[in-house]
């Protein structure tokens, strides 16, 4: 069966067939074979070109995590999406624009006002969480278009803070 | 002994003290605010009880409430772990008032200790060495000179009401001091509107090293030895090693005598540390005292074979400490990581979420002090903190590679942790020759990322997801039922980076 899968962050396609209890597995040219099995819910043995490896796995909504030696991979499974993911960062132009919160928190500061010009890398605003501030600082040089938070406020992360507008 | 404590913190450091009473046959009560119902340290204890909502206002930091939980359950003794009320002493008194008692020190030393101006000046009287400086703002420029020369070079320009380094300059030699001066003069003046500075000794290629002690209320004093404790990140360690790669035996001796001195001087008991400041001359200087069980205590169990908690809890039922100095040996090399719910590579910023699977290291040597699970919840509320991972060998060397392949064997899925940058620490040839100051991860690491990975691997991790959809049970396999409302949404959010597309 083929499958396709977004690895942190690239498409790959991959065909994978099941033949006498062994894997086949092909990948671009290359073609391996490799001994799979399930040793409990979150952990897969397996075994291929002589080599062992213990493989921990483990989903959320969208996406797999999988952790092989010591390195965390992220997968995304594209076979039954309806909606392909194009990959990348589309919209990033569009992100720099807004500001949002990196983590649910508490704004502590807004350090700007609105019309203010603004450089990259300026601090535009300080948000708490886990006992940390951390800076939200701007992504571009520009000017402060609306300001959406005040000290105080709880903020989530899909709230815009900030909106920046490139400078005209 | 007490037959019952309640202890008054959550995550790792609860549930460590938690074993620690149990193995002592005294009842152990936990306490849990909103956001920690289904935490381990819940799980863990004997009895448990809600004290109030998440945010640890309302809860952890509640005197009232948590003295309640103390009556109510008619516990003898209090243990606040570290952070919360731990270094609080009017939560310290308030025990004492309720005839519970507080383990830790008593209300009065840890008053002293805790104001760093007293018992500065309380250390000064005692001959205990401290970063010379001033004690007043530079008002007259033209007696700089003679300040610095009695502080001795390089010398530190400070700014009175400053912080982030804005203002300060420093100065290895008279020649450059009027110029240096006058700029950072103008330079806190635009930072904070006030130009005060003062000038305070540089410490150069500092080491951070502290001293555990143990006193108990009858006068006895020990020191178990030092901790290195140079790996920090924004003030806050991250790795910590016993012994120190930099102290030769009569540095230790001479050092040890100092901390228990500051002890001595400021009326001190139960268990506490004391920090100094040690220079590329090996000139030391005290800090402060943490008068609380350090974060990094493990360390010095694992050396010395002594449990700090037991201890704790038997000076304070009033027990006399058992050993004397001279009984004490440091034994092997232990190391401690410090495991964060955070995102090296955004920042550090903290992520809170769901621990979808976690294997904790294990092996001889290796001790993992833990306070969450497969399936838990990492709350926004607290501290990032997840566990600790400490290890112990025969030498030091030894012990960086049980702590590598450690770190290699931890696996943690669904949150993002620091764990593949704490592997490049200990790595790290520097870290590994010990020449280790307080600005090795500044110096070091500025801008961190992970290393590649190898393609191989990316392939194995393409055949184990084909597997994964493939197989038919797949709802009992990785793949987790959806997972109720948690408390954080960050983990549905994939990666976030501050200020969107770079």
């Amino acid at each position: 069966m083929d499958y396709e899968f977004i690895i942190d962050g690239d498409l790959h396609e991959i065909f994978l067939e099941k033949k006498d209890e062994q894997f086949y597995i092909s990948l671009g040219e290359e073609s391996k074979r490799a001994d799979m099995r399930w040793i409990s819910d979150n952990v897969v043995s397996l075994l291929t070109g002589g080599k062992s490896y213990c493989i921990y796995l483990a989903s959320d909504k969208k996406q797999c995590h999988i952790s092989i030696n010591g390195h965390n991979f992220l997968v995304e499974d594209l076979s039954d999406e309806e909606e392909v993911f194009t990959g990348g960062e589309h919209g990033s132009e569009e992100a720099a624009l807004f500001i949002k919160a990196p983590m649910p928190g508490k704004v502590i500061k807004i350090n700007v006002k609105e019309k203010q010009a603004v450089r990259k890398n300026q601090t535009l605003a300080v948000v708490e969480a886990m006992k940390m501030e951390n800076e939200i600082k701007s992504s571009i040089d520009g000017q402060v278009k609306k300001i959406n938070a005040a000290p105080g406020d709880l903020v989530d992360p899909d709230m815009v803070l900030i909106e920046l507008e490139t400078k005209s | 002994m007490f037959k019952k404590i309640l202890i008054a913190n959550r995550g790792e450091i609860a549930v460590r003290i938690i074993k620690a009473c149990q193995e002592m046959d005294i009842t152990a009560v936990a306490v849990y605010s909103d956001a920690d119902r289904s935490s381990l340290h819940v799980q863990t204890a004997d009895e448990a009880v809600y004290i109030g909502a998440a945010p640890a206002k309302e809860s952890y930091l509640n005197i009232d409430r948590i003295i309640q939980a103390g009556k109510d359950t008619g516990s003898e003794a209090i243990h606040p772990g570290y952070g919360f009320l731990a270094e609080n002493a009017v939560f310290a008194e308030r025990c004492e008032q309720e005839n519970i008692v507080f383990i830790g020190p008593n209300s009065k030393a840890m008053k002293l200790v805790g104001d760093k101006i007293r018992s500065r000046q309380a250390m000064e009287k005692a001959g205990i060495p401290i970063i010379p400086g001033m004690k007043s703002e530079l008002k007259d420029i033209s007696k700089s000179k003679l300040e610095a020369e009695k502080i001795g070079y390089p010398v530190m320009i400070k700014a009175s009401a400053g912080g982030g380094g804005k203002g300060m300059r420093i100065v290895y030699k008279e020649a450059g001091l009027k110029t240096a001066l006058e700029a950072g003069k103008r330079e806190a003046k635009a930072a904070f509107g006030n130009d005060s500075v003062y000038l305070e000794k540089y410490i150069e290629e500092p080491r951070h090293i502290e001293f555990q002690i143990l006193a108990d209320n009858f006068g006895n004093t020990v020191h178990i030895f030092e901790r290195e404790c140079s790996i920090q990140r924004r003030h806050q360690k991250i790795v910590e090693e016993s012994p120190s790669p930099a102290l030769e035996p009569q540095l230790r001796e001479k050092m040890g005598a100092i901390a228990k001195k500051v002890i001595n001087v400021t009326g001190y008991n139960n268990a506490g540390t004391v920090e100094f400041l040690l220079d590329k001359n090996k000139k030391f200087y005290f800090l402060e005292v943490n008068a609380r069980l350090q974060v990094e205590h493990p360390v010095t169990e694992l050396i010395s074979g002594i449990d700090l908690v037991h201890q704790q809890i038997e000076i304070a039922s009033g027990k006399k400490l058992a050993f004397k100095q001279k009984e004490l040996q440091q034994k092997g090399h232990a190391i401690e990581c410090r495991i964060y719910a955070e995102d090296p590579t955004n920042n550090f910023l903290p992520s809170p979420g769901k621990i979808l699977f976690l294997k904790e290291p294990a092996g001889p040597g290796v001790r993992h002090d833990c306070g969450i699970y497969s399936d838990s919840d990492v709350p926004i509320y607290y501290d990032p903190i997840l566990a600790k991972l400490i290890v112990w060998a025969a030498d030091r060397d030894k012990a960086c590679r049980r702590m590598k392949k450690a770190l290699d064997d931890y696996v943690v899925l669904g949150c993002k942790t620091n764990i593949e940058f704490l592997k490049d620490v200990i790595d790290h040839p520097l870290f590994k020759e010990g020449k280790t100051t307080t600005d090795f991860i500044k110096d070091n690491f500025p801008d961190w990322h992970p290393p590649e990975k190898p393609q191989s691997l990316k392939e194995l991790a393409l055949a184990v997801a084909a597997f994964n959809s493939q197989d038919p049970n797949k709802q009992g396999r990785g793949y987790r039922a959806e997972p109720k409302e948690t408390l954080s949404p960050w983990h549905k959010l994939g990666k976030w980076s501050i200020g969107g597309g770079k």
